[in-house]
């Protein structure tokens, strides 16, 4: 069958070419409390978010190249709340004096649904964690600290383990492209929190 | 929102599309509905461009409707489907090595919304390529969202502009598990122009009928 004509949709709505910049570190469990009250004292004035995630990764695997890969997360305290869907593209490589890690990002809320239409698309669950932590802001900074869980059982998240005896810190902004700005500032909040945490420009390929 | 019910309408005899919309438009103002702007509604159709497994994939519909303009809607023929942010536009856009837009597939129904009291009516040239391939109409009786507390009572409105053209109970209530009863949503709406879209494509060109 000859396929029908193919172009590039005009896109009506949406942001289009957000790129999320990143700061990785870590922090052992006996040293979360220290950290925490750092960031109580450094960020916005206002409570730090509670939140307690159940994250799915799907892969779309293709003939040729690399697998496509979404995450899709859930809510587990406010289980009516919408999915989270989300795309991260590959790192820029190529500017080393850049601050952070440069990725594309898009972000989409959707209903309840999504697990059967991405089935249906192709995808397959690739793993699954839940992710505990708490949620700070300054500006447009975001800070995240939380526990990673392994899901022992496929779809029971009741049932999980530590990954780990550490704390996941994220840094993170969304911005359009070409604001390298934000990596600067990004850059001297880090130096802050300095010697609680060392956040780092971490390429994720050198993890695989 | 609240129950909907969206159907074709035969194009009259001897009459182009053009003038069996506006006979429709006729004896909805005759009963005293109001204009009340436009609407459009379109669908898009991606198809997978190979997967690993080999099985035939699905088509999967990518729609839009001016009554939600910061939602989207996925939906596979009778199959799951989901509402999300527009954001989902984009994702199609960095999916496109795996889902191609068939352009020439897009669908689309553009007219005018009337209001009647507690009903919405909306009269849709359908077209493709802009060509017009027919007529939709949405009945959306916005007091309720139970389809069986109010099926009887938009079916007599609808009879009161529509005639024999009065369609019967949308398939998309009648074939949920728990019945009638259950609150409609955008995708119930969206899984009947999908029909009707589906029906469209497959008819032939009418003669004459270029629009705008």
């Amino acid at each position: 069958m000859e396929a029908p004509p193919v172009s590039v949709m005009p896109v009506t709505g949406g942001a289009i070419n957000m790129m999320e910049y990143l700061l990785q570190g870590s922090v052992l469990d006996q040293s979360l409390e220290s950290l925490l009250h750092r960031l109580r004292g450094l960020c916005d004035n206002m409570e730090p978010e509670s939140f307690a995630d159940h994250e799915l990764v799907y892969l779309l695997k293709g003939q040729q190249g690399n697998p496509f890969l979404l995450r899709a997360r859930r809510s587990l305290l406010h289980p009516p709340a919408p999915w989270h869907l989300r795309y991260l593209g590959q790192p820029e490589v190529g500017d080393k004096s850049r601050l952070a890690l440069v990725r594309n990002c898009v972000d989409v809320s959707a209903s309840h649904g999504l697990p059967e239409v991405l089935n249906e698309m192709g995808f397959r669950m690739d793993h699954e964690f839940v992710a505990k932590g708490q949620l700070f802001r300054k500006g447009g900074m975001k800070v995240v600290v939380s526990k990673l869980s392994r899901v022992l059982v496929p779809g029971n998240t009741e049932n999980t383990e530590p990954l780990s005896l550490s704390y996941l810190v994220e840094l993170s902004v969304l911005a359009p492209a070409g604001q390298d700005t934000v990596s600067e500032d990004m850059r001297s909040f880090a130096e802050q929190l300095k010697p609680l945490v060392h956040l780092e420009k971490i390429d994720p390929k050198r993890l695989m | 929102m609240g129950v909907t019910c969206v159907c074709q309408v035969p194009v009259s005899e001897g009459k182009s599309v053009q003038q069996t919309v506006d006979i429709l438009h006729k004896k909805l103002e005759q009963l005293g509905a109001v204009k009340q702007g436009n609407f459009w509604v379109d669908c898009e159709t991606y198809h997978a461009t190979g997967n690993a497994t080999g099985q035939p994939s699905k088509l999967l519909y990518v729609m839009h409707n001016s009554e939600t303009p910061l939602s989207c809607m996925a939906l596979f023929e009778g199959g799951p489907g989901l509402s999300a942010d527009a954001n989902f536009d984009v994702l199609m856009v960095k999916l496109k090595s795996h889902f191609q837009n068939a352009k020439g597939h897009k669908v689309e129904s553009r007219g005018v919304r009337y209001r009647y009291c507690d009903f919405l009516v909306k009269i849709g040239t359908v077209a493709m390529s802009s060509s017009a391939r027919g007529i939709s109409v949405e009945v959306e009786y916005c007091a309720c969202v139970i389809p069986g507390d109010c099926w009887n009572l938009m079916k007599e409105f609808m009879q009161s502009f529509l005639g024999s053209n009065t369609p019967e109970l949308p398939t998309v209530f009648t074939s949920k598990a728990e019945g009638l009863s259950v609150p409609v949503d955008c995708m119930d709406t969206m899984s009947q122009y999908l029909e009707l879209f589906g029906r469209v494509r497959k008819q032939q060109v009418l003669p004459g009928s270029g629009v705008r």
